[in-house]
């Protein structure tokens, strides 16, 4: 008989435990991650845009800006030098000047 | 602002609502996933994931319930998906430590592990037998069980986020409170 009632003692003091709990709060961080969690996967979507820009890609661009600069270097060096001559061969009369002049 | 746009500005991915949900709803969301799930990393992690799932699925949010109802069903959802795999990798370990291919496990539960830190150190020994009988009772029992007397919600709520009757409510927490109290008489004439 007292086996019993102190059986039925534990069993409202076990379920009683459950209106004891106390508050507790969420994490002074939980803000943050949880936006930077949802924003972070979209701006993830945005770049998938840019997915098919693959290295192999950007590096094959590269090189050809870079071959496309030297050309258009030796082309701007090689008529730099041809100005030079032809100024040098007019000054010292090697050479007529191309445009007609009515003064002479 | 009314709760018609403040659901449209949700669907359109607008941060800033998506922080003024955040701060509406991180604690209300947090408090009973930790009602169900006594351990605050694991509350946490799951109280993220329904805010994602918020996100990825406010567009078929179709205004039949409150916006607040319908978090709370998503909330409820994800702590029994969380406990039932957390059963199961608890059940797949203990296998295998009696197949010898891991460290023996002495647990094969996952409320056997209580950490819940609103539960203060002298009922520490009675809330790990209380959650662990409340999750030997069938998940609708289980559900109106922890809504109303951990998480503290009326029945009327409950009702609602569970999508049955009043009365329905009424009937199940009847039932737990009759079954639980059957656990408990079984565990403590066991363990005398």
């Amino acid at each position: 008989m007292d086996r019993d009632k102190n059986i039925q003692n534990q069993i409202d003091e076990t379920i009683n435990v459950s209106e004891r709990i106390q508050k507790v709060s969420v994490s002074a961080f939980f803000k943050d991650k949880t936006m930077q969690v949802l924003f972070a996967d979209k701006k993830e979507e945005e770049s998938r845009i840019w997915l098919w820009f693959t290295p192999k890609l950007q590096l094959a661009s590269l090189v050809c800006i870079i071959i496309l600069n030297v050309i258009a270097y030796t082309r701007m060096q090689q008529a730099t030098y041809d100005h030079h001559v032809s100024q040098f061969a007019e000054s010292y009369g090697l050479s007529t000047p191309n445009q007609f002049s009515l003064l002479k | 602002m009314t709760e018609d746009e403040f659901i449209e500005k949700l669907k359109r991915h607008n941060a800033s609502a998506y922080a003024r949900l955040l701060d509406d709803f991180q604690q209300k969301v947090f408090a009973t996933c930790i009602s169900f799930v006594p351990s605050k990393e694991d509350a946490e992690d799951i109280a993220q994931e329904v805010f994602v799932e918020v996100f990825n699925s406010i567009g078929t949010f179709k205004g039949n319930s409150k916006l607040s109802t319908w978090i709370y069903r998503i909330t409820t959802n994800k702590c029994l998906e969380f406990i039932r795999k957390r059963n199961t990798k608890k059940r797949f370990g203990f296998m295998q430590s009696l197949l010898g291919h891991e460290m023996p496990l002495d647990k094969s539960h996952y409320f056997t592990e209580v950490n819940h830190p609103g539960v203060i150190l002298e009922n520490k020994e009675k809330s790990d037998i209380l959650f662990y009988a409340i999750n030997q009772l069938p998940n609708a029992q289980k559900v109106v069980f922890i809504l109303h007397k951990i998480d503290g919600k009326s029945y009327q709520e409950i009702s609602d986020i569970i999508e049955k009757s009043f009365s329905s409510v009424e009937s199940l927490m009847f039932r737990a409170k009759k079954n639980l109290r059957t656990l408990l008489e079984n565990f403590y004439k066991n363990n005398k």
